[in-house]
């Protein structure tokens, strides 16, 4: 009972300001009479959303295909080569730096290459830059935790005649796992944000970025808008069910932040 | 000694990625290798060619690449620079508010973290239209796109780090009948300051890519992203100047990371928690 309140005092607030702010959006923008091309209503937004749901969701399918692909690529090499350069420190040592650098690098801007290298029309050329995207900051993350075990746990382990494997397995891996999921759930979002540049950059007419171009460009701004939401909402599920993969896989974690 | 040894493993660690990409070019040449995409002068040009590049004419009787690269890099870093001041001022700001207020916080933060599953790439040619309707300069609203991509971090670190202030001094202020804005500047905030700082190291480099991205659809030609559109589109003739240009781009997003890395030694030295 008193977890069905929790969760409804937990989100209660939330669904009052999205209410309140859609209402103040329609209200505003007939009250200051703004121009559909600057911001439609959100009731035509949701008007565009249902009459070109097929469309729009089948554009969405095909982009989130690539994150996905994008996403899963790039995280399992990542997590490999942070398991490989955890276990020997100087390679760690020498490796590091550049892999902390090339997440302050603008790699978004490497899209247009990768569409040069393989086809612009395939879902490979957004696959690689969302798989290049999402690399470096699960690389960091995976080293990090792996290397943020506690000495004693170790020594504790050690006490108990463990071996390498088994250290590994139940007291390296237990703590890098908050780490590494912190990672994929930026991953997760800048996977997304990948496939869209990407396609920015030249991709199928299918494509949801490519259509969210076009749309604007043909001053069609409502089914513009829509196409965004959908991005969004898949952006949103993704992240969540990385989100949830992360409660089922660290269950045994005291969840943080509750209750302070 | 130790510095050169860093030194040494520095330009052993490039070396070696040097010799990876001639090597994989070299053998990609002569096995013919197509997949994963063909290996050519085209998809990877010689290292040393990609940045002699940057020291040849842009054009016929032009001034060096390395030039037009550096103006061009200059305009960006002013759009990545007022964004990053921008969104940090507004990142802390929400930080602050939603630190005293548990409602603000249940009903705004999953928004905040909503917001960033939007493409900015989409909104950034509304964003144009709407500050161009108010007649601010172009550069003004990529700058205020580079501030959407840096509030985030801020705002969901400094809120940590706000909260992380010791319960025990937080009650030692209160038995001082402190106020709210008080313990805020004394003790919070002090607290937050190593948070703030892993923060701004992710927003500087997020809003340099918010700067980069945001030219792309607002037809913007001053600046890298302009000139990556540009190279992109003559990719197929000249691919060396648009390796070059993401060189350039590359080295502004580690000069802006940098710069926030040096700021943390001078800043956070003096909080608290690290002198005691």
């Amino acid at each position: 009972m008193s977890f069905v309140a929790n969760r409804l005092r937990d989100w209660v607030p939330a669904a009052a300001f999205l209410v309140l702010g859609l209402v103040a959006w329609q209200v505003l923008v007939s009250v200051l009479s703004i121009q559909r091309f600057l911001l439609p209503k959100p009731t035509q937004i949701a008007s565009a959303f249902w009459n070109e749901r097929h469309s729009l969701w089948s554009a969405g399918w095909f982009t989130f295909q690539e994150a996905v692909g994008g996403f899963v690529i790039g995280s399992a090499v990542a997590i490999l080569v942070g398991l490989v350069l955890a276990r020997w420190k100087p390679l760690r040592s020498a490796v590091m730096p550049y892999a902390i650098a090339a997440n302050a690098v603008p790699i978004i801007a490497f899209a247009p290459i990768t569409n040069a290298w393989f086809s612009p029309l395939s879902k490979s050329s957004k696959i690689a830059i969302a798989a290049v995207l999402c690399f470096f900051p699960v690389l960091v993350n995976t080293i990090r935790g792996l290397t943020s075990v506690r000495p004693e746990s170790i020594e504790l382990m050690r006490s108990y005649a463990a071996g390498e494997i088994e250290i590994f397995r139940r007291v390296r891996v237990p703590a890098a796992l908050p780490y590494i999921f912190t990672a994929l759930k930026v991953a997760s979002v800048l996977a997304m944000i990948g496939a869209i540049v990407g396609e920015y950059f030249g991709g199928s007419i299918e494509a949801l970025g490519v259509q969210i171009k076009n749309s604007a460009s043909l001053f069609q701004f409502e089914t513009a808008w829509a196409a965004i939401l959908v991005a969004c909402l898949l952006g949103i599920a993704f992240y969540l069910a990385v989100a949830l993969a992360e409660r089922i896989v660290t269950r045994w974690q005291p969840t943080p932040g509750r209750g302070e | 000694m130790r510095g050169a040894g860093r030194a040494l493993l520095f330009v052993l660690v490039l070396a070696v990625l040097w010799g990876l990409w001639e090597g994989y070019r070299w053998v990609g040449i002569k096995a013919g290798i197509t997949r994963p995409f063909p290996v050519n002068d085209t998809t990877m040009p010689h290292i040393h060619e990609i940045f002699a590049q940057l020291f040849k004419p842009s054009r016929a009787n032009g001034p060096m690449l390395i030039h037009v690269l550096l103006k061009s890099a200059l305009f960006t870093a002013k759009e990545a620079a007022t964004g990053f001041v921008l969104g940090g001022i507004i990142g802390f700001g929400l930080a602050v508010g939603l630190a005293h207020s548990r409602l603000l916080e249940r009903g705004l933060l999953p928004y905040m973290v909503a917001s960033q599953t939007i493409p900015i790439l989409a909104i950034a040619p509304m964003v144009v239209v709407w500050l161009g309707s108010l007649n601010s300069p172009a550069w003004f609203s990529v700058a205020v796109i580079a501030a959407y991509l840096t509030f985030f971090p801020v705002a969901i670190n400094s809120l940590r780090g706000l909260k992380s202030a010791d319960p025990k001094a937080l009650e030692l202020m209160r038995s001082y009948a402190a106020g709210r804005w008080r313990i805020l500047w004394k003790l919070r905030v002090p607290a937050s300051l190593p948070y703030l700082f892993s923060a701004l190291r992710v927003a500087a480099a997020g809003s340099v890519v918010g700067a980069i991205v945001g030219e792309l659809p607002s037809s913007i030609q001053d600046g890298l992203g302009g000139a990556i559109l540009n190279f992109a589109q003559y990719y197929s003739f000249q691919p060396k100047n648009l390796w070059a240009t993401n060189i350039v781009a590359a080295a502004l997003g580690i000069v802006f990371f940098v710069a926030v890395v040096v700021a943390e030694r001078f800043v956070v030295r003096r909080a608290p928690e690290n002198v005691a």
